[in-house]
């Protein structure tokens, strides 16, 4: 198990220190989430419409696409040079480098989600009080169950001549329970109803990102075999 | 079985789905009583449901195969899930049409965001993206792989995609036949339904065995034309 483990931690640390050293994509998703913030508050008649009342949608949907922009690239520098083929022929079982790409994902993804709900809580003037935590938290599941999702398609996409350009049509519909748990919940949180409302969503989140992360496990090995 | 076999079978299967299916208009349009809050639009539902049936019996066909082929890697199963997904778009597609249109009459709109028609858009979705993933890839090989993956991550997704499109709204007829305390329906309309639901099956196995034969002629084709190459 722990051989395991130092396994999976190697590939995490790889890839984070990449993207420390380049900060490529998390320069990418960190800007796009800025920016889509600006643009949905130009999208919004403030006269007719309640900010607080569209933000938690808003806020998911610049988690679904910033996270397609980050995610969608995962391999992208692995396969130039045909780079992954040495990764795969690590002794590292193909589960782990899944687990370990998703949560290298996963690390880059729930840092750009905090970065959109404080930016959109500023940019809309929420006031997210007590249920900050809880927030958080549901942030987390949703990134989780977005990048075991994505970070499988971004290893088929990548594979396909279509490359990330076939990336939403796989996924989106995938999403769905994702999304409508997800902005279900953060809508309540953010109007500050109690969590109890909101728990039955919670579960089913973490229902599906663990679902997510099983069947990505169990199934990449015959995306990437040659 | 050999392909002179599947075709036969084919044949078979897809006379007597057209039987039935001539049979199944007659009952829907004269046989069966007229729905009492509805009217005569309700009638569309003998077609409707055996469809949406048909699409859901597809996707767990093909993420079966798929799943088997995964782990055999016999190319007739990855033919037929391949051929399974192909019925089940069509059904879909059948399932889309005739929503809006009875929701028009029924409900006043054409598309409204309800629990089951929505399911069966993201299951076409689905069915689509198996194609877009099986056609853009260079190596037949590595696009058979990826097909399966789609359809099994389908499949596995339908569950929650079907509890979070319930809990988000609900204008549809509630269930009528799969109940705990027994269908209820009248006799002759719950007759009626799952005769269109055999009938369906029937068409979907006769229509998929023939696929699956013009499929496997084309993988000898290609096999002659490789070794005389």
């Amino acid at each position: 198990m722990s051989t395991y483990l130092t396994q999976v931690w190697a590939i995490v640390w790889k890839d984070l220190l990449l993207e420390i050293r380049s900060r490529e994509r998390i320069a990418a998703m960190g800007a796009f989430a800025v920016l889509a913030g600006v643009l949905f508050n130009f999208s919004i008649d403030t006269t007719t419409t309640r900010p607080e009342d569209v933000a938690a949608g808003l806020i998911w949907m610049t988690l679904v696409f910033g996270g397609l922009l980050g995610v969608g690239r995962t391999f992208h520098l692995e396969a130039q040079d045909d780079a992954f083929q040495g990764v795969l022929m690590s002794p590292a079982p193909k589960d782990a480098v899944f687990l370990a790409k998703t949560t290298a994902n996963f690390a880059l993804l729930y840092a750009v989600s905090l970065l959109v709900l404080g930016v959109f809580s500023l940019f809309f003037g929420l006031n997210l009080g007590q249920n900050l935590g809880w927030l958080v938290f549901v942030l987390g599941l949703g990134s989780l169950g977005f990048v075991a999702l994505g970070t499988l398609f971004a290893a088929v996409s990548t594979g396909t001549s279509m490359g990330e350009t076939l990336l939403p049509v796989l996924v989106f519909p995938l999403l769905v329970p994702m999304v409508i748990y997800g902005v279900g919940t953060t809508t309540r949180l953010i109007d500050g109803r109690p969590f109890s409302e909101v728990e039955g969503n919670v579960r089913m989140l973490g229902a599906f990102a663990l679902a997510a992360l099983a069947a990505g496990a169990v199934l990449f090995r015959y995306v990437v075999e040659e | 079985m050999s392909t002179a076999g599947m075709r036969r079978g084919g044949l078979v299967l897809t006379v007597l789905g057209l039987l039935g299916l001539i049979t199944l208009y007659w009952m829907s349009f004269f046989w069966v009583d007229t729905e009492v809050n509805q009217g005569v639009v309700q009638r569309i539902f003998y077609v409707h449901v055996p469809a949406a049936w048909t699409s859901f019996l597809a996707i767990g066909f093909a993420a079966l195969a798929s799943g088997m082929y995964l782990w055999l890697r016999d190319d007739r199963l990855d033919r037929a899930a391949l051929c399974a997904i192909e019925g089940g778009l069509v059904f879909a597609t059948l399932v889309l049409i005739t929503g809006p249109l009875w929701g028009k009459i029924a409900w006043g709109t054409y598309w409204t965001w309800e629990p089951r028609l929505t399911l069966t858009l993201l299951l076409w979705f689905i069915f689509v993206g198996y194609f877009m993933v099986r056609n853009a890839t260079e190596d037949p090989e590595k696009g058979k792989r990826f097909a399966a993956v789609v359809a099994i991550v389908g499949a596995l997704d339908i569950p929650f995609i079907h509890l979070s499109v319930v809990w988000f709204r609900s204008l549809h007829p509630d269930p009528v036949v799969a109940r705990p305390d027994g269908p209820t329906l009248p006799v002759d309309m719950l007759l009626t339904l799952l005769f269109g639901v055999l009938v369906f099956s029937l068409l979907f196995f006769g229509l998929f065995l023939f696929r699956y034969a013009v499929e496997g002629l084309r993988a000898e084709a290609d096999l002659r034309a490789r070794s005389a190459a």
